[in-house]
């Protein structure tokens, strides 16, 4: 066995408290008397309204939060406008607490509604960057609706300036949630098809994690036992929908590939993921899902025995111990092939294998061959590529784009190795 | 009761000389390559034209400003006071600073180990970054160059050699 | 994972470990708002020049540090209440403990008394309401540690605290601090993790999030204290197992039944003998007792101990016993390689049996009090308890 390596020097954080179970949301009120608060703002947009889930979070307070104040204008790209006219709503109001239920936009608009409320701040760019921050914001509870982006324990926020055309970064421990909420009632509403896609972001989440450069024995063992529960998980939940365990073990499965990923960071599968989403509007979590084969068959000359140690967690010991010793991180590559095979049944062809097949709601092909070399380039000014364990330059990129949009393996012997 | 001793934060005066001699010699090799390689040309071509990075060392120093002047790159010195900074690339501490600078740690492994603090817009520190790495392998023997970059570029024998030689003449009388 | 049930779980620590961590001190304590620290640590513990590498690191970064190293072996809450009044008057904005145990206690209670405003450290109880943030505290291990120094436990001499704001905001492990001591001291801290763990991992619940720390404190231990025992000095064991010591206290919960937590516990209190020393007694015990009670839990216990191969090549079935045969190995070989240093039973460690009415008191009071009973006759000496009455 490879024993878990101790980095020569690590990080790790994450203070979230998370509370996890069937019936968790009637908890809101106390975790919110812990923290002095009890007239909080919840932050949501219309999908989660639409869907009934804050009426459940509502009836959830009732009793002692009656008349709770609910925004749920966010848009599915954050923005600063919108952030900025919820930090007024809340003043106005005079809230002394947030509750973001949602997925990454609306956890991302409500962090930066934390900055602005607690700094007092005109000008939000000013806490752009790294570090900014010094000192702990006003009680933010997270509650995901999907399973997900893992925002809800990421010290990151990402608002979209849409005027300036700006994309503003914040990164700092006091962006943590204090509270983490996941109840299986939210996601319980998710089609099949966005279940399949925020599913394979999360296991994206889980696996770089597990390669990146930055990786210390504490997210490993976090991802790890990520990789395990979503890997089980994700089919029966695309599959039964009203499943409350499985759904709520995706969820615990991408809340630890959460805190995996925020302190280990990711590489190439969210570098090109990025680009693909900024240039063609591929969503997240589809690009994650195409992305991630190409990935692991990318970094595995660098990091072959790393890989295949994801093989247990994920497939369990049947397969482990049918799989040669040579063969496992292959078996990886293969099995996450497969779990797209699966997904793409599942979900009537929705849930794309390849580029060649993502479809916009008209179903137009959403990535024109032509398009990738704009991808390529733009992926060059991401950091994600930082923590990768290979070097990834713009021919680098293409290679991968091209095969990724084919749906043919990476070809391996092409690679340049240094 | 044993009193309460109050200690001031002593000095490190060796390691502050050899880091500042080493960034001293980076930004004049950065100006040099700007010149001497086409890759690091169009690196730099690609950003706003009153350009100034940083790279140095918290709380205090010592520091490197390298910017683009009338569209040439120049190393300006180890004062960023009053200067506008596109890129900061903060090393957390003195320790940390020497740690990269002698090679024990590659720049990507001391990323990947918090060591740095990157300010300003992710593309431009991007760039900055591609920046060393192609000057680290100009500057060092293959056997060290090696720990300090991710993938060993495969160049021409020319460009490598006379690169070399270009670099360090350059850097060494500051043209 | 248990459907039926909610759990919770929160781990305030940040953790920095390795080459050059101290270093990161005045950066990490300028992101908490904090510019002066007050060391407080206990000189007879963790000697001089740890307090020098300690003060050394914050070279070059013109900050001014305050520096107390008398703090007694026990939690003295006189001197609390004066460290108080100086901390106030100087202005201190933090505290960095240097050490582990009662060094760490003694950090969190002056924590807790500087930012409640309490002059009178002795009304503090176990019913005391700690609901908010206190000023930023940060751990420093060094080789001589019980685990609990990340935990949200402080210890007042026998009174339990317990919130989630008392545990540290950040723990350095620095290895110039955790290597060199003796090879006793090394066992005795990783006993204590190794304990801890375990109670965590066993614990009632199946928590995913705090497994997450405790798998990783109970494999860094396996691997790594066999060696550290052996050569003190060797820099990476010893960091793997002060690490596996600060993950132990993070997935620690006061919430479990935890006995090998309270009988080391008690011990200490008593009689001031290190926690891991009892810990290492009682151990083969409790799994025994586990074993006939027919945990399944135990199983699982397995993978952090051995790994891929071999977990998957043992029957399920046969997983739990071959969990306990491996720790039981793990400890018949710490105490072979430390002979006479290590005490093997309560009368090889010297406690007096005067001393053991007192212990019988104390966890006579715990709910758990009959069980916990049984194992201390157990670990008297080493004849077994029937030939013993006979």
């Amino acid at each position: 066995m490879i024993p878990m390596v101790l980095p020569d020097y690590y990080e790790f954080c994450c203070r979230v408290k998370i509370v996890t179970g069937h019936d968790t949301l009637e908890k809101i009120p106390d975790l919110l008397a812990g923290k002095g608060a009890k007239k909080p703002l919840i932050i949501t947009d219309n999908g989660v309204a639409g869907a009934g889930l804050i009426d459940i979070v509502s009836r959830a307070l009732q009793d002692r939060l009656a008349g709770t104040l609910i925004a749920d204008n966010v848009p599915p790209d954050s923005d600063l406008r919108i952030v900025h006219q919820l930090a007024q709503l809340y003043r106005d109001n005079s809230c002394d607490a947030i509750i973001a239920v949602g997925g990454g936009s609306v956890m991302d608009t409500a962090k930066g509604v934390n900055i602005v409320v607690s700094e007092n701040a005109s000008d939000l760019m000013a806490f752009s960057g790294a570090g900014a921050l010094k000192r702990p914001l006003k009680p933010l509870i997270a509650i995901p609706t999907t399973a997900g982006t893992g925002s809800e324990v990421t010290q990151v926020a990402v608002i979209k300036d849409h005027e300036k055309h700006l994309k503003m970064a914040f990164l700092s421990y006091f962006l943590l949630p204090d509270v983490s909420i996941l109840d299986s009632r939210m996601t319980m509403t998710m089609p099949p098809f966005v279940t399949a896609m925020t599913g394979m972001d999360a296991l994206s989440h889980a696996i770089e994690a597990y390669y990146c450069l930055q990786k210390n024995p504490l997210s490993d063992a976090h991802a790890l036992s990520a990789v395990n529960m979503i890997y089980q998980y994700l089919p029966t939940v695309a599959q039964n929908p009203s499943d409350k365990n499985g759904r709520l073990a995706m969820s615990v499965g991408a809340c630890l590939a959460g805190i995996a990923f925020s302190n280990s960071m990711t590489g190439i599968v969210h570098n090109l993921g990025h680009a693909s989403g900024s240039v063609c509007g591929v969503p997240h979590g589809l690009a994650m899902a195409i992305l991630l084969p190409y990935g692991l068959e990318y970094n595995m000359h660098k990091c072959e025995d790393t890989i295949a140690r994801l093989l247990l967690p994920m497939a369990g010991e049947a397969v482990y111990l049918s799989t040669a010793k040579e063969q496992r991180a292959q078996k990886v590559v293969s099995l996450i092939r497969q779990l797209n095979e699966d997904l793409h049944k599942i979900t009537d062809g929705r849930h794309a294998r390849c580029f060649r097949e993502v479809k916009d709601r008209e179903s137009k092909p959403t990535v024109p061959r032509e398009v990738l070399p704009q991808i390529a380039k733009a992926a060059l000014l991401d950091g994600a590529s930082i923590y990768n364990p290979e070097e990834t330059d713009y021919e680098d990129n293409l290679m991968v784009l091209e095969a990724a949009w084919e749906g043919c393996p990476l070809e391996r012997s092409k690679l340049k190795k240094g | 009761m044993r009193i309460v001793e109050v200690v001031r934060a002593g000095k490190k005066p060796f390691k502050r000389a050899y880091v500042g001699i080493f960034l001293w010699f980076t930004g004049r090799a950065i100006q040099a390559a700007a010149t001497v390689d086409e890759q690091v040309r169009q690196e730099f071509a690609s950003l706003p034209d009153d350009f100034t990075f940083s790279l140095g060392v918290l709380p205090d120093g010592p520091w490197m400003l390298i910017g683009k002047e009338k569209g040439r790159v120049k190393y300006l010195g180890g004062n960023p006071d009053g200067k506008h900074l596109h890129v900061r690339l903060a090393m957390k501490n003195i320790e940390t600073a020497f740690l990269i600078l002698s090679f024990q740690e590659s720049t990507a492994l001391a990323t990947a180990r918090n060591r740095l603090i990157t300010e300003g817009e992710v593309p431009q520190a991007l760039a900055m970054i591609r920046v060393m790495d192609i000057v680290e392998v100009y500057l060092l023997p293959k056997i060290i160059a090696r720990l300090a970059v991710k993938r060993y570029p495969s160049w021409t024998f020319g460009r490598k050699v006379f690169g070399r030689i270009g670099i360090y003449t350059r850097a060494l009388l500051g043209i | 994972m248990n459907p039926d049930s909610i759990f919770t779980f929160t781990c305030p620590v940040k953790t920095n470990s390795g080459n050059k961590a101290l270093e990161n001190l005045p950066i990490e304590l300028s992101s908490l708002n904090a510019g002066k620290p007050l060391i407080v640590t206990n000189i007879g513990k963790v000697g001089r020049t740890a307090i020098r590498t300690l003060t050394g690191a914050f070279g070059d970064s013109g900050m001014t540090l305050g520096v107390f190293d008398g703090l007694a072996d026990k939690v003295d809450p006189a001197l609390i209440e004066q460290l108080r009044t100086t901390f106030i008057e100087e202005k201190y904005d933090s505290i960095i403990a240097l050490g582990g145990g009662t060094i760490v206690d003694s950090a969190k209670v002056l924590n807790l008394a500087v930012s409640m405003k309490t002059a009178d450290v002795q009304s503090l109880s176990a019913q005391t309401s700690i609901r908010k943030s206190l000023l930023p505290l940060v751990v420093v291990p060094t080789a001589d540690a019980t685990g609990l120094e990340t935990s949200q436990l402080a210890d007042l001499n026998g009174t339990i605290l317990s919130s989630e704001y008392l545990a540290p905001g950040l723990v350095v492990i620095d290895p110039r601090l955790t290597r060199g001591k003796d090879g006793k001291t090394i066992c005795a801290t990783g006993l204590a993790a190794l304990g801890l763990a375990l109670d965590a991992h066993i614990g009632a619940e199946k928590n995913p999030f705090r497994k997450a720390y405790s798998v990783a404190a109970i494999h860094f231990i396996k691997e790594n204290l066999p060696v550290a025992v052996r050569n003190p000095d060797d820099k990476k064991a010893t960091l793997a197992v002060i690490n596996a010591a600060a993950m132990s206290g993070c997935a620690f919960s006061i919430a479990d039944a935890a006995p090998l937590h309270k009988l080391g516990q008690v011990f200490q209190e008593v009689h001031n003998i290190h926690p891991g020393i009892i810990m290492g007694m009682c151990l083969p015990h409790i799994l025994g007792d586990y074993l006939n009670q027919g945990r399944n839990d135990l199983s699982s216990l397995l993978h952090p101990l051995t790994g891929d191969d071999e977990f998957t090549q043992t029957p399920e079935a046969q997983r739990a016993r071959a969990a306990v045969a491996v720790l039981n190995y793990f400890t018949a070989d710490l105490y072979s390689a430390l002979g006479k240093d290590m005490p093997q039973t309560l009368k090889e460690a010297g406690v007096p049996p005067y001393v053991m009415e007192d212990i019988l008191e104390v966890l006579d009071a715990d709910q758990n009090g009959v069980y916990l009973h049984t194992v201390v006759e157990r670990i008297q000496d080493k004849t077994p308890v029937a030939e013993r009455k006979g």
